[in-house]
């Protein structure tokens, strides 16, 4: 941050007075003057940490406070201390147990296909194709689309009796399937929609990386008798190596706090995760326990327990990253 | 091992109203070593990718050994090349980069382990083979490069200005170095330069190209002491041939008031075109004498062993110098004119070379 520093009036401003005084000051001075030698770079940043401390750390410390408490919604002031009685009673809970797997499968089942496909995409854009900057727009598009649009669409399209898939279904032979109310069947359901908003921006990500990827890699690769696929597996895949970390990490932060999509795809925006909670996210579990059972204190310990979901997951991936990177050299 | 020959190849990029190579004819013999050499944009490094596979060919046809290659693909080619930016795979080790093809051809692993450790010998790589390229200096990355185009043992290797990232006295050792070896292995080379004195040094024989058109191939002796037209004069050699036109005279062209002599024949030949002739001479062949090219001396560059003078032609007013390019001289450190000075120059025997001056060809 030494942005400012360049100006000479704030460096004339902030020069030593001529008569330096002994010793035992100069630290706290010099550490005070550097201070006001850099004001303007602090300025500039400023208004990010107040919006930061505004709208993430205060709630991120309040909810941690509030998990601690047993608050009802409509009495925020009567909260009782029970320390981390809201956690083990979550950990108790066989809702939370059963919201945590949906959670990780419904993950699982969106997060990989969304990659995977995501950098084929990027791949087949990659080569020099006609109307790229069309296949861009166009893959931004879901992810420009509102949750909700595109959530009741879906909805539609999974319908039991007029939806198109099941109208497919049953064009090729097979049996209508309720895919709402079957365990697999919805989760796969929603996975898709998660999987359609999320792969185009994904693919964009990885485009980005592969084409700063030097063209002459290629070439040689090439002249070393690589086929495409060996190229894509010795040479694309390499070198966006930390690239699909950061969207794994994303999409894993994305996936624990799944809400939207579940919530909607009822069709009705009413739903808790379905009538025997067969896809209810953890997400839904905590808009449930606040908002459907007013126990305040219940959801926030439910937040920070996805919090410290996320943190493990992510610690690990680091930890796999930096195990992998260090194989390597 | 192989021949490679193209056959009027030509190579016009998408968009380009102008051939990037414009009818290649060239016979590279079967373990020669032919530099590419020309200035910016000739359209070296073209003919290099079309011979690689890299650049489509768009009339005309190459051929390797016996095999019409026009519309191989690159890995049917059986060809290795040394990049510009060496292109090394930056996460595998020097080891994988060098056997990366061998593993891609399904050789066995115990035979691609002794051919990379063959190649590192002889490359002084061996004590670098589990790093990774970004952990390498510039000429061990070079030399990586290289043995990824060894390792392979292929029919032919081609360098695109190999050298150029190295500092300039890395360049000339490394220059001596990838010559010695090529000539070791016997493996046909093509080698791209802007550099003539890389191409000078290194090529059995060297191409010079302009425009993408072949201006002249031949052993470098003959670039130099031949060579076919003012721009393969002007282009080889250090510092470069002096090319003067001026009318035609009896007995030679008048420079300056004074007339150099031309041998008649050469004249007659050269002087159908406005009784004016284009002749070239070397800083080299040209000496100081009593009588002769009056020239006037701008700077004098002193490298130690030689002089080098810069000058341009003395006063003249009967407009009989066509383009006053300076011209350099080279004299005795010793015995060399002050700056300011007017001397005299005479070309010595069998030093001066004369051209048409309309078609710019030599003329003998
Ligand atoms: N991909 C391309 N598309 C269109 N024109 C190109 C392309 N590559 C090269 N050219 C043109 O073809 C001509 C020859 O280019 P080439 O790269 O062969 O030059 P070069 O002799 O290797 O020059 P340098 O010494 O600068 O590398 C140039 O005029 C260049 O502008
Ligand atoms: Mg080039």
């Amino acid at each position: 941050m030494t942005i400012a520093s360049d100006d000479p009036r704030v460096a004339a401003a902030a020069a030593p007075p001529p008569s330096v005084p002994p010793a035992p000051a100069t630290a706290a001075r010099r550490r005070r003057s550097r201070l006001t030698r850099n004001r303007w770079g602090y300025a500039y940043v400023a208004p990010f940490f107040l919006l930061f401390a505004a709208f993430s750390l205060y709630p991120f410390l309040y909810t941690a406070y509030i998990s601690l408490h047993d608050v009802r919604l409509s009495d925020l002031d009567g909260a009782v201390f029970v320390g981390f009685g809201n956690y083990t009673e979550l950990l108790q809970d066989e809702f939370f147990w059963n919201a945590a797997r949906n959670t990780l499968t419904i993950g699982i089942l969106s997060t990989v296909p969304q990659l995977a496909i995501a950098l084929g995409l990027a791949h087949l854009l990659n080569y020099r194709l006609r109307g790229r900057t069309f296949f861009r727009v166009a893959m931004l598009m879901p992810y420009a689309t509102s949750i909700a649009a595109a959530t009741l669409v879906f909805a539609q399209l999974f319908g039991h009796d007029y939806g198109l898939i099941n109208t497919l279904l049953e064009a090729v032979g097979f049996d209508r399937i309720d895919w709402e109310s079957g365990s697999w069947t919805s989760q796969i359901a929603i996975s898709v929609i998660v999987t359609w908003r999320w792969t185009g921006y994904n693919a964009l990500i990885y485009l980005a990386a592969m084409q700063a990827i030097p063209n002459d890699l290629y070439e040689a690769a090439t002249l070393d008798g690589a086929s495409r696929w060996k190229q894509f597996v010795h040479v694309t895949i390499p070198a966006l190596r930390p690239t699909i970390l950061f969207t794994i990490v994303v999409s894993t932060i994305g996936a624990v706090q799944l809400f939207g999509e579940p919530l909607l795809f009822s069709g009705n925006g009413m739903t808790n995760g379905g009538v025997s909670n067969q896809y209810q996210t953890l997400g839904l579990l905590m808009y449930d326990q606040g908002w459907t059972n007013f126990r305040l204190g219940q959801a926030a310990a439910t937040a920070w327990t996805m919090f410290l979901i996320i943190l493990v997951v992510v610690g690990v991936y680091g930890l796999i990253a930096r195990r992998r990177a260090r194989a390597e050299r | 091992m192989a021949t490679v020959t193209f056959d009027s190849a030509t190579r016009i990029y998408p968009k380009s109203d102008r051939p990037a190579v414009d009818g290649l004819d060239l016979q590279i013999g079967d373990g020669e070593f032919l530099v590419l050499v020309g200035p910016s944009g000739c359209g070296k490094s073209t003919s290099l990718r079309m011979l690689a596979g890299l650049e489509e060919i768009d009339a005309g046809s190459i051929r390797i050994g016996d095999r019409d290659v026009t519309d191989a693909p690159p890995k049917d080619r059986d060809i290795a090349m040394v990049f510009q930016n060496y292109a090394l795979y930056p996460h595998m080790t020097v080891e994988q980069n060098m056997g990366f093809a061998l593993k891609i051809a399904g050789v066995p692993k115990s035979e691609i382990a002794t051919r990379v450790a063959e190649a590192a010998k002889i490359l002084d790589l061996e004590d670098y083979l589990g790093r990774r390229p970004k952990a390498l200096s510039g000429g061990q990355r070079q030399r990586v490069a290289m043995g990824r185009a060894i390792v392979r043992s292929p029919q032919v290797f081609l360098m695109d200005e190999p050298l150029s990232n190295l500092d300039a006295k890395l360049r000339v050792q490394t220059r001596t170095q990838i010559a010695a070896l090529q000539r070791r292995l016997g493996v046909t080379t093509v080698y791209v330069t802007h550099d003539q004195v890389e191409a000078m040094t290194m090529g059995d024989r060297v191409a010079v190209l302009k425009d993408g058109l072949l201006q002249q191939c031949d052993t470098p002796g003959t670039l130099y002491e031949r060579p076919a037209n003012t721009f393969v004069a002007g282009f080889i050699g250090s510092p470069a041939m002096n090319v003067i036109t001026g009318p035609v005279v009896d007995g030679g062209v008048r420079l300056a008031g004074a007339v150099l002599p031309v041998p008649r024949e050469r004249l007659l030949r050269a002087a159908g075109d406005g009784g004016r002739v284009t002749v070239g001479f070397r800083p080299e062949a040209v000496e100081l004498a009593p009588e002769g090219v009056p020239v006037v001396v701008n700077v004098v560059e002193q490298l130690g062993s030689d002089a080098f003078l810069y000058a341009t032609l003395g006063a003249s007013d009967d407009g009989d110098v066509l383009h006053t390019a300076d011209l350099v001289v080279r004299t005795e450190p010793r015995s060399a004119p002050a700056v300011g000075e007017t001397v005299h120059l005479r070309v010595r025997e069998g030093g001066l070379h004369v051209f048409d001056p309309v078609s710019q060809q030599r003329i003998d």
